[in-house]
């Protein structure tokens, strides 16, 4: 089921119904259960079997993970869940590509093998409810918490409808002990809900859907070579879409959940005003690139283990994580450029520094402090909009923000000539392209590329809710009601989510 | 802020869009706009679900636009005593729709096959593109799609603003006077008087349109204008038309094995592109094989001396009135073919139907 449709504005306005009605936690609970299963089995109800066996499987192995006392059997439980997880995972989500990939090999090696395509269905959100399950078993055989008491909490853990599909990817301990108590939404959580789910339904539906998707469909599917105006609008209008299309899943679903009294974990902190790339991954998909950190990169060996195995951790995170988001390698190779990134920036970052050096440095600053600033201002060559810290930390965000539109590239395109062809265009290798965007489309997306950078910019340390309350009553009610309007005013179609394909 | 004062926000949302909503369907109900249907994937989807219905009550109907405009499903509907499922898709061949009722087992009911022949006896993927995306819709269909479709159904009988087509952002946005990129291939801007839709997925011209030469103009321009763009597609190849003479042969078979009966139909055209598609397609090489291959029989309107003379306003399409008149001749043409209708409920107009 769809945030974005009919269908789904009536069963939610059933379950905030029932969620609110004087019954025991636990029927609430039981109907918040039900609701959730309701709601995946609205795309393909066989694939709800593999939904119960992955719970089943995971709630008893963990518990059997933390209390077993055996090393040997704490470690045969572990592979028993590793293996049902990520195999199932495997055979639905990259059965045809390993399959792809071993038969090219054997048809280079000479051997003459054409198998039947396999005909495997994605079984939606498999990719994060496979993550959640697993970081529960890996967190038992840690014993970083407790195991979950009931089968009934496990299961709405893993289930609990608004992050089932498309995250935000829960641990155990954030949700978990939401459900141990009774709880209703707060008249503020429920507006507070209310909005986040309005303003989550308007990036999706207007933003992505209705202004963004269709240049960029264009210029992806473009058979020949672009102008440089038209691909470089492509490519900012992927960028915009897949920002707004995912970000405001996330956004949804974290005010589904607070209408129902609950909180989920922060997914996007306005990535588009990363400064570099690690502060990117600590605003892009904040639940997924957390997760990689603590259940690859750290049990890798993360940076405890010398230069060396620090970068040699940091790029196999980066691929898996690549390879996580769809089974291509255009997705390897945006998840390398990624690690290249976070590699150099590492690289060239400034080292520790040492305690004498803290004292030298906090000593000197003092001194600047005290220093008149026309004469810091006539010592310095650097133009004068540059001698300032947030417009240079502005010019590397742009420059971040370039960088990230490259990696789109990888992201979108369907195969690498695709890719190839338009990178080419954008870096005006190609003479005479032919142009396909219309006036109309380039301001579009100029306009709210625009926008929505100065946007990520000036809510960086901040966030919408914040400055929600932070305005007029009646300034909110008209943003709330143009975004509702606009909502309203764009008949979009109800077009699927861009991440359920992973 | 406090949560009284968000509580205070929320009131002033709820009160700004139903204050919108109220003057935004006043604004387009005076300017003359009545509630019409979104001629999407999920409405052809409604409808291709409606083929087993009572194979024995109903026609089914695959073309390209002319068809939906052409045949006046009332008239049809109350002559015949049979139901009109209307599947046709506008700028579209029907081919792919025929190959997949071909194939689907539990079709076996009468099928009527329009031919506009520059998209029937073409390869280009945009005249394919449509009819995948309908067919996909229809066989991936959920239930909460079909739930969602009930609701817009609602929705759209009721407010004449939810018309995605003409009053959607995107619609209006396309109307703002700006300057044409050099090179950009731009669809031609359709009347909004000349493609309405009922929800039987029937289209028709508005009187505004059948009225006002001035609009019939802009349409004879797009024709011209499209026509053009399409000489630059490059012509199906013999062996693609003896594959698509094939292919609707054993689709044809298919369904002839499950006990249905399927005819061609090529409803009128006029002025240039009448003449230019009878330059373009000569009957011998198109028309008459397609029959002769796929062992079927046609009803072609020129063939007859009560349908060669329909003038259509835009040259391609009839007028509603012409179309009442049309689907009334368009029955006994049939019934001359051997089509019968048990459950027949009224004569069709007597005028008789004497072949040139």
């Amino acid at each position: 089921m769809l945030f974005n449709s009919y269908t789904f504005i009536v069963f939610f306005a059933i379950m905030l119904a029932l969620h609110n009605l004087p019954l025991s936690w636990k029927t609430k609970k039981v109907n918040l259960l039900l609701a959730s299963y309701i709601f995946y089995a609205a795309w393909n109800p066989p694939f709800i079997l593999l939904l119960w066996l992955s719970t089943v499987i995971d709630y008893f192995v963990g518990r059997a993970l933390y209390n077993q006392k055996d090393g040997y059997q704490r470690k045969l439980l572990l592979v028993i869940s590793l293996v049902g997880n990520l195999g199932m995972l495997c055979f639905f989500k990259y059965g045809g590509f390993l399959l792809e990939n071993f038969v090219a090999v054997v048809n280079a090696l000479g051997i003459d093998y054409q198998p039947a395509a396999p005909n495997i269905i994605l079984p939606a959100g498999i990719s994060f409810y496979t993550f959640t399950t697993l970081c529960y078993t890996i967190d038992m055989y840690k014993r970083k918490s407790e195991p979950v008491k009931s089968l009934l909490d496990f299961s709405l853990f893993v289930t609990f409808f608004p992050h089932l599909v498309a995250g935000p990817i829960v641990r155990p301990p954030q949700l978990v002990p939401q459900f141990e108590t009774p709880r209703t939404a707060s008249q503020q959580q429920l507006l507070n809900g209310l909005f986040l789910l309005s303003l989550g339904l308007f990036m999706k539906v207007v933003l992505a859907d209705g202004m963004l998707a269709g240049s960029a469909d264009l210029v992806f599917n473009a058979a020949t070579a672009l102008p440089t105006l038209d691909a470089w609008m492509g490519v900012l209008a992927f960028s915009g879409q897949i920002f707004f299309d995912f970000a405001g899943y996330s956004t949804c679903a974290i005010g589904i959940a607070s209408c129902l009294g609950f909180t989920l974990p922060e997914n996007f902190r306005y990535p588009y005003a990363a400064i570099g790339f690690s502060d990117f991954w600590r605003r892009w998909h904040i639940t997924l690139s957390t997760w990689l950190r603590d259940y690859l990169y750290i049990p890798l060996g993360g940076n405890r283990h010398g230069e060396f195995r620090t970068y040699t951790a940091l790029m196999l995170t980066m691929l898996l994580g690549g390879l996580w988001h769809g089974a291509s390698w255009t997705f390897v190779v945006w998840g390398a450029l990624h690690g290249i990134y976070l590699c150099v920036e590492r690289l060239f970052r400034p080292k520790p520094l040492t305690p004498d050096q803290i004292i030298l440095e906090a000593i000197s600053n003092k001194e600047e402090a005290v220093e008149p600033p026309v004469i810091t201002a006539s010592a310095s060559f650097a133009p004068a909009f540059l001698r300032n810290k947030g417009a240079t930390n502005f010019f590397a965000a742009l420059f971040t923000f370039f960088l990230v539109n490259v990696t789109w590239v990888f992201f979108r395109a369907s195969d690498f000539p695709t890719a190839g062809r338009l990178l080419s265009s954008m870096f005006g290798n190609i003479n005479g392209g032919v142009p396909v965007l219309t006036t109309l489309a380039i301001l579009k997306v100029s306009v709210i590329t625009v926008l929505l950078v100065l946007t990520h910019w000036f809510m960086r340390n901040t966030s919408v809710l914040q400055v929600a309350h932070k305005l007029k009553w009646w300034l909110v009610g008209i943003i709330w009601a143009f975004m509702l309007i606009l909502l309203l005013l764009s008949q979009e179609s109800s077009s699927s989510f861009i991440y359920f394909q992973f | 802020m406090k949560p009284k004062q968000f509580g205070k926000a929320a009131m002033l949302t709820v009160v700004l869009l139903a204050l919108f909503i109220g003057g935004w369907e006043w604004y387009w109900r005076s300017k003359g706009y009545e509630t019409l249907f979104d001629d999407s994937d999920a409405l052809w989807a409604d409808k291709r679900a409606m083929v087993y219905d009572a194979p024995d009550k109903s026609t089914v109907f695959i073309g390209s636009s002319r068809i939906k405009f052409d045949l006046d499903i009332p008239t049809w509907e109350k002559i015949t005593g049979d139901k009109a499922v209307q599947l046709a898709m506008v700028g579209s061949s029907p081919l792919p729709a025929l190959y997949d009722l071909g194939n689907d087992e539990k079709f076996g009911g009468k099928l009527v096959i329009d031919v506009t022949e520059p998209l029937f006896f073409s390869n280009a993927p945009p005249f394919n593109k449509t009819p995948k995306e309908n067919i996909e819709y229809y066989k991936k269909r959920t239930p909460t799609q079909r739930f969602s479709f009930e609701v817009n159904h609602f929705l759209e009988s009721n407010f004449v603003f939810l018309n995605r087509e003409y009053l959607s952002t995107n619609a209006l946005l396309g109307k703002l006077p700006l300057t044409r990129r050099p090179g950009v291939f731009v669809f031609p801007d359709f009347p909004e008087p000349f493609d309405r839709s009922y929800f039987s997925r029937q289209s028709f011209m508005a009187d505004e349109f059948v009225k006002d030469t001035n609009l019939q103009k802009q349409m004879q321009a797009n024709w011209a204008m499209l026509g053009e763009a399409a000489k630059r597609m490059p012509p199906a190849s013999a062996k693609d038309l003896e594959t698509m003479f094939t292919s609707a042969k054993d689709a044809i078979d298919k369904i002839r094995s499950r006990g249905g009966q399927v005819l061609f139909v090529r409803t009128p055209s006029s002025g240039p592109m009448g003449e230019g598609e009878k330059m373009g397609f000569p009957r011998d090489r198109f028309w008459d094989k397609l029959l002769a291959v796929t062992k079927t029989e046609g009803v072609h309107f020129a063939d007859y001396a009560e349908t060669a003379h329909f003038i259509c306003p835009e040259w391609s399409h009839l007028s509603p009135a012409d179309a009442i008149t049309y689907t009334k001749l368009l029955i006994r043409q049939l019934e001359q073919k051997g089509w019968v209708f048990p459950h027949k409920t009224a004569t069709a107009n007597q005028s008789s139907t004497s072949k040139l």
